[in-house]
């Protein structure tokens, strides 16, 4: 349990009372029907894949547009040369 | 040191998800969000794949865990409406003996000070494990839990319900 510093004893048994009483109010049920445990645990493994397979992709991902534009420097450079001869 | 089976989830689950949902909704003051916190916190503890070495190792990682989401979700919410979205007291002093009452006052307070006397008191936590569930200093803790317990006293003291039990 904490160790108290400071506050007296009658503000402290005050406090203690209260808390009590906040430890006893009542929790409403969950409003919507929440995933039990099975649940979650799949949604973490479906989760953690696509994670992976968002981390794999992520490579491919950033050299596209690099692809792209040396495709077009390249049909640019040939169009150039093109007219030159 | 293993990794946390499915049935291992399964029973900490059992065990600690009625307890953390009283926290968090306690803290938040609103059902359908402490289900969601509650929620992202088990399933950030499990995409983390914490090593399951002890049942209080993983719980203090969930509360911790929760307890970030409710500070991320309290900001938000602060910023986005310009103001403490956390309920008001009505103007009418509260009666000691009623449950609402009670649960008015305690939203009053600011939601790190709910947590911090949540912990303390309802789960009986020393200064190092508040400080681990919410992921700050030990140091720090006894200096914030003593200005929440004065809060505390001085709100009680101001609606007239400080009485020795």
């Amino acid at each position: 349990m904490t160790e108290w510093f400071d506050l007296n004893e009658v503000d402290e048994n005050a406090i203690a009372t209260f808390m009590s009483r906040v430890a006893n109010l009542r929790t409403p049920k969950p409003e919507t029907r929440t995933p039990d445990a099975a649940q979650l645990w799949c949604k973490a493994k479906l989760i953690a894949r696509w994670e992976a397979e968002r981390r794999a992709q992520r490579p491919l991902d950033f050299m596209q547009p690099i692809e792209i534009a040396g495709g077009l420097v390249a049909a640019g450079v040939l169009l150039y040369l093109s007219f030159l001869a | 040191m293993g990794r946390l089976d499915e049935a291992a989830f399964a029973a900490f689950h059992a065990r600690t998800s009625r307890a953390l949902r009283a926290y968090v909704y306690r803290v938040v003051g609103n059902a359908s969000d402490a289900d969601d916190i509650v929620q992202e916190a088990f399933l950030r503890m499990l995409r983390a794949d914490v090593p399951a070495d002890g049942e209080e190792h993983l719980r203090r990682y969930l509360y911790r865990v929760a307890s970030n989401l409710m500070v991320d979700r309290w900001r938000h919410r602060t910023h986005e409406q310009g103001e403490d979205v956390m309920p008001e007291l009505t103007s009418a002093p509260p009666r000691y003996e009623d449950d609402a009452a009670v649960a008015k006052v305690f939203a009053e307070l600011k939601p790190r000070d709910r947590a911090l006397l949540w912990l303390a008191y309802v789960e009986g936590e020393s200064h190092e494990e508040i400080a681990s569930s919410l992921g700050v200093g030990r140091r720090g803790v006894k200096v914030m839990l003593f200005r929440a317990r004065r809060r505390l006293r001085d709100l009680l003291q101001s609606r007239g319900l400080l009485v020795n039990s």
